[in-house]
């Protein structure tokens, strides 16, 4: 009994505790401090497609709608609902009363008109993504209706990229460049956060804003302070200083090692975002043989390349999508078989045969994959050839057939978590690099773009998924990419760090509206 | 008067064919900045449409004279990744990189001229031997490691200093009207500050100025050995003058022509070279922003970038050229 007694007045204890705590931190506190090795582009949202300024636009910013951290379903932000007209082109949104920017002043549908209109007309990089969006039209201060020139499925999801910027204030600063030049350094939002200072090689700070209209209820940074440190064992040792609380970059040894550390804690997000061997398919060379392709296909061993260079910080692939993405097919890829590779080679004389990759040498990953594939490879006789440059200058080689290599490697960012995001990007005909494109395959197969439009063009899920299953099917069979990993995103943080969650539709930002600190 | 001109000339004639260099060779290596300015899944027809807003659908002489008349006019042109004039952005970053080369230049001088001169005075003996292997084990030092190591055991293990950063995170509102902010630190009279910059950026500049001091010990050693064994030296020991006079009045007076020509050189070698340490250290800087331009194919930014660094170097080796002048006029004529 009186044991029943003291548990009943711990558990009280508890949940006074809890209700003092959340009555205290009802208002943001502390300083939290994020060590990143990438400094930011800019503070345009125009620009957001790039994660360095994206992880500041997500705490600055509101968007009509968005992806939670943790989810893969759009949820209502600035919009409270919306219609979709029947024949999939008009989309009405309704708006928040009780929003303001950081000025004060109230976002109405006008703001969000300008902004696309802004977007539009200075050619924004974040538009890339809203497929055939042709305007928008206000139809009441609380009420904006957007127009497509065709249906498009991921049209809601696109917009959780699109921040909504104040049009008083931009109006005022657009000077000749469409306020790219002042939305750069200033911000113009309505999000949790307000910027304090810009500094874009140092640091840049944010702090609460107080009349946010999500309200600061539970344990929220009051500062949120970016630090760019590009040195990964610096990352390190300021996180073991306690000068920072969440570092990302840290070598993938050092994040084991952090594993055991007391004081901190390592998140492993699931990442989408695959990396690829995409082989020449338009190529004049072997690349442009089918079996040739099948022949690399079996060269290489994704299972080792995720047990040792990922050090498991990540999934086993199973084809060009994560397998646990809506839509993903199994069992589309050639598996590992280098004795089978081998075989191929003897029976066709390709024994000799010199080959080309380009890559990025900054990145380990796609170093450590390059020299084991040109290890199997020569292994079997054939010679892989390695080039490293900058992603400016690879991309500019496939811009032209002529001087795409025979391989190329690549990761493919997803600005969404939706198929379309990955499989339109990296196989669709339209976007062969050529064209400009991700395509870096060169790959124009007529029956897989009419699959991938067809499903980009319809709002049912299940025929989506149905449409999504046979294009995999179709590019498995055409050996187009290795899937070389899916690596996860690794984090090193405090253990004083709370809330902080993966977020696969805004891959390397943090949710910082959502982290706090804890005593 | 004649000489100055001449010298002055001769600088801008320089900067101009490095410009013309710098510019060419942004346009030889591959890359093509409007796929990086469009985005992701941009497409050919937005991709063009960049590139000619862009101005890079004009020939190589086109955008080379409209980009050199705008400099010439004082306009480096914006950044296509920052969209701040470049000019803005160099001078937010010049100023942290040059505090950082001057203090690291300082240790240089602090460090050759007397280990150099006492060197060559006692030459051959044990201390001698001794300069000249850790001379010459220096000069192999690579800086970034150089800097690791300092980072790593001075500052993560032994805490001796900051492990990276300008400021401490306390200071981290603290703004200067010129960006020095070693002299904006004093100028609103706070030696705090002032106190914890200089913590901040011994170990970055010890490590930036440890090769170049190796080098610049050698130089002064080696023309100093060939000044103590000229004539007059015979002469001034026979006069009866002190070993300290003949060292400092005279041998280090004429000696110093050839080091005094190295280290006005190794201030622009050093600007260059900050990248090294600005990466390590987390310090922002002239390095660090030159880099992401190189990355990016931001081909004015790094033009502009060069072109600084390039004067910077000028002007060092024309204060130099202008100070052996002032000692030793018909010297620096010959010269």
């Amino acid at each position: 009994m009186i044991r029943e007694y003291s548990l009943k007045l711990s558990l009280c204890a508890a949940v006074a505790a809890v209700h003092f705590a959340s009555a205290v931190q009802a208002s943001p506190s502390g300083v939290l401090i994020i060590v990143e090795n990438e400094t930011p582009e800019n503070l345009d949202p125009a620009n957001a497609t790039n994660s360095t300024v994206n992880q500041l636009t997500i705490g600055i910013y509101d968007t009509l709608v968005q992806f939670t951290a943790g989810e893969t379903a759009v949820s209502p932000r600035l919009a409270t609902g919306w219609s979709i007209s029947d024949d999939g082109l008009q989309y009405t949104f309704t708006l928040r009363d009780d929003v303001t920017f950081h000025d004060g002043s109230s976002l109405t549908a006008e703001d969000v008109k300008f902004t696309l209109d802004r977007l539009q007309s200075s050619a924004g990089k974040v538009l890339n993504d809203m497929g055939p969006f042709a305007g928008a039209e206000v139809v009441d201060d609380l009420t904006i209706k957007l127009s497509l020139s065709a249906p498009f499925g991921p049209f809601l999801s696109a917009l959780s990229r699109i921040y909504i910027v104040n049009k008083d204030l931009v109006e005022a600063n657009m000077g000749e460049d469409n306020a790219r030049q002042w939305l750069a350094v200033n911000a113009a939002g309505s999000g949790p956060y307000m910027v304090k200072s810009y500094k874009p090689t140092e640091a840049v700070s944010l702090v609460a804003y107080e009349d946010y209209w999500g309200g600061w209820e539970g344990n929220h940074a009051a500062e949120v302070v970016f630090r760019y440190v590009s040195e990964p064992s610096t990352q390190l040792a300021l996180l073991r200083s306690g000068e920072v609380h969440v570092a990302p970059d840290l070598t993938v040894e050092d994040k084991l090692s952090m594993m055991d550390e007391e004081g901190f804690a390592v998140d492993i997000g699931a990442a989408a975002t695959p990396l690829y061997f995409q082989f020449n398919t338009a190529s004049d060379g072997p690349t442009g043989n089918n079996e040739f392709r099948r022949m690399l296909s079996m060269a290489f061993d994704r299972e080792l390349h995720l047990e040792q260079v990922l050090q498991g910080f990540g999934t086993m692939p199973d084809g060009p999508l994560p397998s646990n993405w809506v839509g993903h097919q199994m069992g589309t890829e050639t598996g590992f078989d280098l004795e089978e590779a081998k075989r191929l080679v003897d029976e066709n004389g390709w024994a000799g045969t010199e080959l080309l990759v380009r890559y990025l040498p900054a990145i380990e990953e796609e170093r450590l994959a390059v020299e084991q594939f040109q290890s199997n490879l020569a292994s079997i006789g054939i010679t892989l050839n390695a080039e490293g440059m900058t992603w400016p200058a690879q991309a500019a080689t496939v811009q032209d057939l002529a001087t795409t290599s025979d391989i190329n490697m690549i990761y493919n960012f997803p600005s969404f978590p939706d198929a379309h995001a990955i499989l339109n990007t990296s196989f669709n005909g339209a976007l062969t690099g050529y064209n400009g494109g991700y395509n870096w395959g060169q790959y124009s197969n007529p029956d897989v773009d009419a699959l991938l439009n067809a499903a980009a063009s319809s709002s049912d899920p299940q025929e989506r998924v149905r449409l999504y299953q046979e294009a995999q099917e179709m590019i498995g069979a055409d050996h187009v990419v290795i899937t070389v990993s899916n690596p996860g995103f690794v984090l090193a943080m405090s253990d004083k760090v709370t809330g902080y969650v993966y977020n696969v539709a805004h891959h390397q930002t943090f949710n910082i509206m959502d982290m706090g600190l804890s005593e | 008067m004649r000489y100055v001109l001449e010298r002055i000339a001769f600088s801008l004639f320089a900067l101009f064919i490095l410009i013309f260099i710098t510019f060419l060779l942004s346009h030889v290596v591959p890359g093509d900045p409007a796929i990086a300015a469009a985005g992701p899944n941009a497409g050919a027809e937005k991709i063009q449409l960049i590139r000619e807003r862009m101005g890079l659908d004009q020939p190589f002489h086109v955008q080379f004279l409209t980009y050199g008349s705008k400099v010439l006019a004082g306009d480096f042109g914006t950044s296509w990744f920052t969209h701040q004039p470049i000019a803005d952005d160099i001078m937010r970053e010049l100023p942290p990189s040059l505090e950082l080369v001057v203090l690291a230049m300082l240790i240089n001088l602090v460090i050759s001229f007397p280990v150099g001169l006492i060197a060559a005075r006692y030459h051959g003996s044990s201390f001698d031997n001794g300069v000249r292997v850790v001379a010459i084990a220096g000069a192999g030092l690579p800086i970034f490691w150089t800097a690791i190591l300092l980072q790593q055991k001075v500052a993560a293990d032994w805490q001796l200093f900051p492990v990276a950063g300008r400021l401490s995170f306390a200071y981290r509102d603290f703004e200067g009207a010129t960006g020095f902010y070693l002299f904006d630190s004093l100028a609103q009279a706070r030696l705090d500050v002032f106190l914890d910059l200089i913590m901040h950026m011994f170990l970055p500049a010890l490590a930036l100025s440890l090769l170049f001091t190796a080098v610049g010990v050698r130089i002064t050693r080696t023309s100093m050995i060939s000044e103590f064994r000229k004539d007059y030296v015979v002469m001034a020991r026979a006069k009866g003058a002190s070993e300290a006079r003949i060292m400092f009045r005279h041998v280090f007076r004429n000696g110093a022509t050839p080091s005094l020509t190295v280290f006005g050189m190794q201030f622009g070698w050093m600007l260059g070279a900050t990248v090294l340490v600005e990466e390590i250290f987390g310090r922002p800087g002239i390095g660090r922003y030159a880099v992401k331009a190189v990355t990016q194919s931001d081909i004015h930014a790094v033009v502009g970038v060069v072109l600084v660094v390039g004067l910077v170097f000028v002007i060092s080796n024309m204060a130099i050229d202008l100070i052996l002048f002032a000692i030793n006029p018909r010297k620096a004529r010959e010269d």
